[in-house]
């Protein structure tokens, strides 16, 4: 046994007392601060970056690309490819945003003289969404608007996926492959890319100049057409066959498209018995058609619903039509609620639903647990059902 | 209508725990409190998030200073006290200590018997024989030690109250853990280091933590065990909010507040980012001295120099480097067979850790938690939510900027999966169907806290909570302005950012009953 000597000790206290009050008198008593982890944190996440349009190109008859520059003092944060910007956008006097992929690499948002990004939205097809079609209509150089990025988890992670890529890609789904094929081009994405692009005629093919222009062995641009054009390449759809041609060993799949062909392409993957973490899919906003979801009450008459919206103590009654999610509602009588993904599955637009019967799509709930259990809802995935309440942020 | 009344009694910034805890403290007293939380969702730190359906922690989580029901620790009496219900799941075991350099493999469990005598003891003794007397016997000094600090939180003694009282924390209060352990135990190097362990938990070296707060932490994890949530720390969190309003706080999301408005030494509101100016003459503060001192009290001229010297001298704790993994086998496929893990690829030293925090990577000490083994059904059948975890300084991250910022924390992140790969035999690697990784700019991007610091100022012998209890009046440097976070007295976690938030509400009412005198 050990002598407990110091355990006599009483004046412990007051010594670590002490030393502490030595401590403190030994700060400097000018401001000092400064914090580097905050600054770097910001730079990679700013709350809003003001952008410029700096150009306008046509990448089809049917789509146009869109470049942007941050002006303002503000600096492009950089992102990973097949991340996503959100942009805010004012439609005949209506604010809304909308996720677009982005289709330029991150080492252009980062680079260069004139740090750029670019999206590329479709036009003139009834699929395509109102925003896409004002985008391509109304927006020209020198136009401005307040962009939130970077956003979304459908970007390759080395250190989950395979290097072998396959990209499943429809309609405007390309634009995520287009922004990785050109960092793998420029040497700072280490991977190979096949992109299979299904399209039903040549003509719906986006953005293939840029990356047939694409000169690099990683990279491979592969349509295939499944209209009945004569086309001497490959014919059909993104079948489990055509698929495995273009697969290596171990293959990561990433898919991005419509709906139909997601749901295609997914029974496809899984007769090939592609374990599910190989399988990366990108989320697509909220259906046209809620009636259509998957358990959406049968026999349900569309209807105008009152929806109260509580802002710290202000309320305000709006109307909210059930075939619209509560984001739109909320956007349509002026009143920002902020929202990203626009699928439900990001949660920057989470609510709480104080009474009320909702709507939401199986597929667009994102929400966490204990949010279902205290009713907090994803406004841009919520539809009504009755009247509601709900409470959101003040913004 | 407008967003806010003009004048609340209290503005508490930022709906974390401790800024909760308060809140809600101070609402069932009849006060009127504004929370105002720059995030969309409550709990700080103590949250979660979903990926592809499925729900994963933010980081490690357990919840210490419950108890069991039938023998509840002060947080679960203050939870029930505050009528915050939340579905708890017992953690299994304390911890396992895997050290092959040591030749130390051992798990142990919480819990005390019923003549005194502590299960850890026992299982300790079983491996290292001889030592059970020793070890029950720290651990009874240990529990002392819990006793007179909780006593302490809410009571006032003179020196000979405190002597006759409390003289296993008066004894102990002047030396380290490790000063203690060395001295006046009688126990084999190996049974210290096993011991010792838990300093994960306060991110100190033992060799420089108080063995006040060392007692402190040993005797709660091993009285009452740890917890988690049933619906994750996002639950916990939930409750306490849901609590909040049910109370009558008025409790806003996305406020960052960027002023705090000072007048003749005291406070009198807040202006947020948005630019409300909202009225209260107490404010309860998560953001930092360092922020708060820096950059947000206005004027600035308000500022009093003594309360720069504290926010400069004040040693910043460590901060949070995680690695959070979906694995597509279950547990046992993958060796995976405890809850948490600490692993040493060197021999076990807490000050060689501590030195290592201050560079990236190169991380000799991991600790990995496996909620399905508390949880079972935090995923879908058949994977594994499992998150490896150092805690280094905020140093370690001056020479990262945004440009090399995503391929430095993989470079990371892959070097600690790589080493849990090779102490389990299985390469995670091939297993991974989701993964993400946090930095201190993740803790700093979304908690707003300085230098993504999350576990407060050092416990260090020069920065001693007892130290801290005794200065507490001193450092109210503005009047009305109270700190309300891990900065605070108690320092880190999650039961004691609670009690964070308890302490700053004692604070305010008698700071208020004391006004109402004068």
């Amino acid at each position: 046994m050990k002598v407990y000597g110091f355990l006599k000790d009483v004046t412990g206290a007051s010594r670590v007392t002490n030393a502490r009050r030595k401590l403190i008198e030994s700060g400097s008593p000018e401001n000092l601060y400064h914090d580097h982890i905050k600054e770097v944190a910001r730079e990679l996440h700013p709350q809003v970056t003001r952008v410029v349009v700096t150009k306008c190109e046509d990448v089809s008859p049917t789509a146009r690309r869109f470049t942007f520059e941050a002006v303002d003092g503000d600096v492009l944060p950089p992102f990973q490819c097949g991340q996503y910007v959100s942009l805010d956008l004012e439609i005949n006097g209506t604010v809304t945003t909308r996720p677009y992929s982005i289709c330029s690499a991150p080492f252009e948002a980062r680079e260069g003289e004139h740090p750029f990004f670019q999206i590329t939205v479709r036009n003139g097809r009834p699929e395509t969404g109102f925003a896409a079609n004002w985008l391509y209509a109304n927006v020209k150089e020198g136009d401005r608007f307040d962009a939130h990025l970077p956003f979304g988890q459908f970007y390759y992670e080395p250190l989950r996926d395979s290097r072998t890529i396959v990209a499943l890609a429809g309609g405007s789904g390309i634009t995520p492959f287009c922004s990785m094929a050109k960092e793998i081009a420029h040497g700072t994405l280490d991977a190979d890319l096949t992109i299979l692009y299904g399209s039903v005629s040549t003509k719906d093919i986006i953005l293939e100049k840029e990356l047939n222009a694409i000169d690099c062995e990683r990279v491979r641009f592969v349509n295939v057409i499944s209209g009945d054009e004569p086309y001497e390449g490959e014919k059909g759809f993104l079948t489990r066959d055509l698929i495995q041609k273009y697969s290596g060993e171990d293959t990561t799949y990433f898919v991005c498209g419509p709906l139909p062909m997601y749901h295609f392409v997914k029974g496809e993957l899984e007769a090939l018995n592609v374990p599910p973490r190989r399988i990366r899919m990108e989320v697509f906003g909220a259906p046209r058609n809620v009636a259509e979801a998957e358990g959406y009450p049968k026999d349900f008459e569309p209807k105008t619903f009152h929806l109260t919206v509580l802002r710290g103590r202000q309320e305000d009654v709006i109307e909210a039509s059930s075939l619209e999610p509560l984001t739109v509602a909320l956007e349509r009588a002026g009143i920002r609620n902020g929202s990203r993904c626009r699928s439900g599955a990001c949660g920057y637009c989470r609510a709480k639903l104080v009474s009320g019967d909702v709507f939401i799509p199986q597929d667009g709930d994102g929400r966490r647990r204990a949010d279902r259990q205290y009713g907090y809802v994803h406004a841009c995935s919520t539809w009504p059902l009755s009247d509601c309440i709900i409470r959101i942020p003040i913004m | 209508m407008a967003f806010y009344k003009d004048k609340y009694d209290v503005i508490v910034i930022g709906g974390a725990l401790a800024g909760m805890s308060c809140a809600m403290r101070l609402a069932g007293e009849g006060k009127d409190v504004l929370v105002l939380e720059r995030h969309n969702l409550p709990g700080g730190v103590a949250t979660s998030f979903v990926r592809g359906g499925i729900e994963m922690e933010a980081t490690l989580h357990e919840m210490m200073s419950l108890g069991l029901r039938e023998d509840p620790l002060y947080i679960r009496q203050y939870l029930d006290e505050m009528k915050v219900a939340i579905d708890w799941l017992r953690v299994p075991e304390a911890y396992e200590l895997y050290s092959p350099k040591d030749g130390i493999d051992i798990e142990l469990h919480a819990g005390r018997r019923a003549n005194g005598t502590w299960v850890c003891a026992d299982e300790i003794e079983a491996k290292y024989p001889g030592t059970r007397k020793e070890v029950n016997r720290l651990l009874e000094i240990c529990r002392k030690v819990y006793e007179s600090v909780l006593f302490l939180n809410e009571h006032k003694l003179s020196k000979l109250e405190m002597l006759l009282g409390h003289e296993e924390l008066v004894k102990t209060a002047g030396y380290s853990a490790k000063e203690v352990l060395d001295v006046a135990f009688d126990l084999p190097e190996d049974v210290k280091k096993i011991l010792s362990a838990y300093w994960v938990y306060v991110g100190q070296p033992i060799s420089t933590l108080p063995f006040t707060i060392y007692a402190f932490l040993m005797a709660d994890y091993m009285i009452g065990g740890s917890f988690v949530a049933r619906g994750f720390s996002h639950e916990m969190a939930m409750a306490m909010q849901n609590r909040c309003e049910e109370l009558g706080v008025q409790f806003e999301y996305r406020q960052e507040v960027e002023k705090i408005l000072v007048r003749d030494g005291r406070v009198y509101g807040v202006r947020t980012a948005r630019g409300d100016e909202i009225h209260a003459d107490y404010i309860a503060s998560a953001p930092y001295p360092n922020e708060v001192y820096g950059r947000m009290i206005e004027p600035q001229s308000e500022v009093p120099p003594q309360a720069r010297k504290y926010a400069n001298a004040m040693p910043m704790s460590v901060t949070n480097f995680s690695v959070v993994l979906l694995l597509d086998e279950p547990p046992e496929k993958l060796n995976i067979h405890s809850y948490s893990v600490f692993s040493s690829e060197i021999p076990f030293d807490t000050d060689v850790f501590w030195a290592e925090g201050r560079k990236l990577g190169g991380w000799s000490c991991l600790s990995t938690i496996c909620l399905n083994l508390a949880n079972p059904e935090c995923t879908p059948q058949g994977m594994t939510s499992l998150s490896i975890t150092f805690l280094p300084l905020p140093e370690a991250f001056d020479g990262v900027s945004a440009d090399d910022y995503y391929a430095v924390k993989r470079q990371v992140a892959k070097e600690m999966i790589d080493k849990v790969s090779s102490r389990l035999g299985v390469n995670l690697l091939d297993h991974v169907v989701e993964i993400e990784i946090e930095s201190p700019m993740t803790m700093a991007h979304y908690t707003g806290m300085y230098k993504g610091g999350i576990y407060g100022y050092q416990h260090s012998m020069d920065n001693s909570v007892v130290g801290r209890l005794e200065d507490v009046e001193r450092e109210q440097y503005i009047r009305g302005l109270v700190s309300c976070a891990s900065h605070q007295l108690v320092g880190d976690g999650m039961a004691c950012n609670i009690n964070n938030g308890k302490i700053a509400s004692t604070m305010i009412l008698e700071e208020m009953k004391k006004e109402a005198h004068a």
